[in-house]
């Protein structure tokens, strides 16, 4: 008996050895990479209102006085401040086009019961895979003679399209998991197919469309590698062609980091804010499909 | 594989109402009610949404995603500039791509990245589930490790140049604590190094929620049997945690491959040259796909392009294939 408590004691303590490690060895180390991220952040959204020479000579001050001129100068001569107008026009118009398109699709896929659903939508799961740099080469070439290249259309339309592969696949699983009996009864009630799938799944579904909106708005927000290929004109720039432009001109017209903070800030703004508004439903959605 | 799938989904809806020409299965709401197979109006009738409601998007995944893939995959096997007519090379792109030492780098640099980085990015994952297992502020502590995640890489990557410039915050934190000879982080022997470790910082928040997400799902009763049979937390990691997270960890694996394969922005913003690109020795597969195709001087290599494009392809379906076989086993039931 005694050595049976004596071997419990044993274990409770080598138990508990391993709490304090992780209590004051482990946690530690969390928060650290935890502030780091935060000051990152802070960091930045600070630099954005000083001076390039305050920036390099005491980066960690509080700024002098703020320099609302950073962002006049990355909005008007960054090219910043088209650049913004010409995301946010492009950015929600993908979102809303995708899940116009996506929707039904997944809808149709999982609740129609057809045959060929499921080889279909595995199909639209194997896009996922595709990389961008496997595809531009034709689509560059036809869209260049269909007058595609250098058009906000043509980048929305090109968007929207290599959405299709995740949306189908988000939302086809989002709409298996809802409810079959509010569909069963607008059925005995007479309503149309048609009815039924806009008058009542779709608001059901309204949570993983807002889900899907907010990812892909993020997705196409700070997309690089399309906007470079089929963007040339200036003025149709994209907020991340602005911001290497900004980039390359300093290469030239010497550093200045407080017009490029600025720009940054004007980027990152948005999305911080939509994060501590909806962050919880971004990192379920962007994290969903794996989890399973 | 996609024609027969079309042709599948084509015959579909004639199943349930066979009488019906596909342009009558079209209209949604112009048919009458009739007896499908099952005897269920409504699903016949809901079964002829299928077509119109499908076709839009695959139409477009076929004409952005699929077709281009194949025209990819034709382009690499000629000569041409973008325009004007192409020249049949056969094969000799790829035997020249064999042979090019630019392209030999840029694929070594995806390996590492794809392993090296894709190592400590697991390891890290592993190592913060594990801890904010049972922390205090949990969830807020993972929030702003995922954060960095839905930031542009663009950002991110211009921002990590400008903390390891020479006259930048870490030498001058370095200099803090004394170190006054830094390495020069951005010289062209660190520069890809930094790059990898941008990439797992900015990953790492990603895997960490999946892995996490898998491991609360772990029920503690069985955590509590180890610490009965007094287990280390090594062994409750080896015996219980890994196990019963298997299937997330592949389905991470495969994720990371092909996110890893897209690496493009961080890598582009730490050029640093005016010509925009930047040096070669820290290209991956993708910049040079790029550079091929676009490089500011000379003619536009778009064979070479859609060649590397598609070893890049293949690269990935034979990885993804190999973790899928490597990490299958039976389910565990929980």
């Amino acid at each position: 008996m005694s050595t049976i408590n004596a071997i419990r004691g044993l274990r409770r303590h080598r138990t508990q050895r391993t709490g304090p490690f992780q209590r004051f060895l482990g946690a530690p180390l969390v928060w650290l990479f935890v502030a780091f991220n935060v000051a990152v952040l802070a960091w930045l959204l600070l630099s954005s209102t000083k001076t390039t020479r305050d920036l390099i000579a005491t980066p960690w001050s509080l700024p002098h006085a703020i320099q609302w001129d950073n962002f006049a100068r990355a909005w008007s001569a960054g090219n910043f401040g088209p650049a913004a107008l010409n995301s946010a026009v492009l950015v929600a118009g993908t979102a809303a086009a995708t899940i116009a398109v996506a929707a039904p699709a997944g809808y149709a896929l999982s609740r129609l019961g057809a045959r060929s659903a499921e080889g279909m939508t595995s199909l639209f799961a194997i896009g996922l895979g595709i990389p961008a740099q496997a595809i531009f080469l034709p689509l560059y070439a036809v869209m260049n003679s269909l007058g595609l290249v250098d058009s906000l259309w043509g980048l929305g339309l090109l968007y929207t399209a290599t959405s299709m592969p995740f949306a189908v696949f988000f939302l086809t699983g989002f709409f298996r998991s809802l409810p079959a009996e509010l569909e069963e009864a607008a059925a005995l009630d007479g309503a149309t197919p048609w009815y039924t799938f806009w008058r009542i799944m779709l608001p059901l579904a309204r949570s993983g469309l807002v889900t899907l909106l907010l990812l892909n708005v993020i997705g196409h927000w700070g997309e690089t590698f399309f906007a470079l290929v089929f963007i040339q004109s200036q003025s149709l720039q994209t907020l991340p062609l602005a911001m290497l432009g900004f980039l390359q001109q300093m290469q030239y017209s010497g550093a200045d980091w407080g017009g490029m903070f600025a720009g940054i800030a004007i980027v990152v703004l948005p999305i911080v804010v939509l994060y501590i508004w909806l962050g919880r439903r971004i990192i379920e959605g962007m994290t969903l499909g794996s989890g399973k | 594989m996609t024609a027969s799938t079309v042709a599948a989904s084509t015959a579909d809806p004639a199943v349930g109402s066979p009488s019906e020409s596909p342009a009558g299965a079209r209209g949604h709401n112009a048919a009458a009610p009739r007896g499908g197979r099952d005897g269920n109006p409504f699903r016949a009738r809901q079964r002829r949404l299928y077509i119109p409601f499908v076709a839009p998007a695959f139409v477009l995944y076929l004409a952005f995603l699929i077709v281009p893939l194949a025209g990819t995959f034709w382009i690499s096997l000629h000569k041409w500039p973008g325009s004007g007519p192409m020249q049949w090379e056969g094969t000799r792109n790829y035997t020249y791509l064999l042979h090019d030492p630019v392209f030999l780098h840029s694929f070594r640099n995806t390996l590492v990245l794809l392993f090296g980085a894709g190592a400590a990015t697991f390891a890290l994952s592993f190592g913060l589930t594990m801890l904010l297992r049972d922390m205090v502020g949990r969830s807020t502590a993972r929030s702003i490790i995922f954060f960095p995640n839905i930031v542009p890489a663009l950002v991110l990557s211009i921002l990590w140049g400008f903390l390891f410039q020479a006259d930048g915050l870490v030498n001058k934190i370095l200099g803090l604590i004394g170190v006054h000879h830094p390495p020069a982080w951005l010289a062209q022997n660190h520069l890809y190094s930094m790059i990898l470790l941008g990439v797992v910082w900015t990953s790492t928040g990603f895997y960490t929620t999946i892995i996490m997400a898998a491991v609360d799902r772990i029920p503690p009763y069985l955590y509590e049997d180890c610490a009965l049979a007094g287990a280390n937390a090594w062994q409750r990691f080896r015996h219980v945690t890994l196990p019963l997270s298997w299937d997330v960890i592949g389905i991470c694996a495969v994720l990371w491959t092909i996110n890893a394969i897209k690496t493009f922005e961080f890598v582009l913003a730490m050029a640093g040259s005016s010509s925009g690109l930047p040096t070669p020795e820290v290209w991956t597969v993708s910049l040079y796909a790029y550079a091929s195709a676009f490089a500011s001087s000379g003619v536009p290599q778009y064979g070479l392009a859609a060649a590397d494009s598609i070893v890049t392809l293949v690269l990935v379906a034979v990885l993804v294939f190999l973790i899928r076989r490597v990490m299958r086993r039976d389910t565990i039931e929980f």
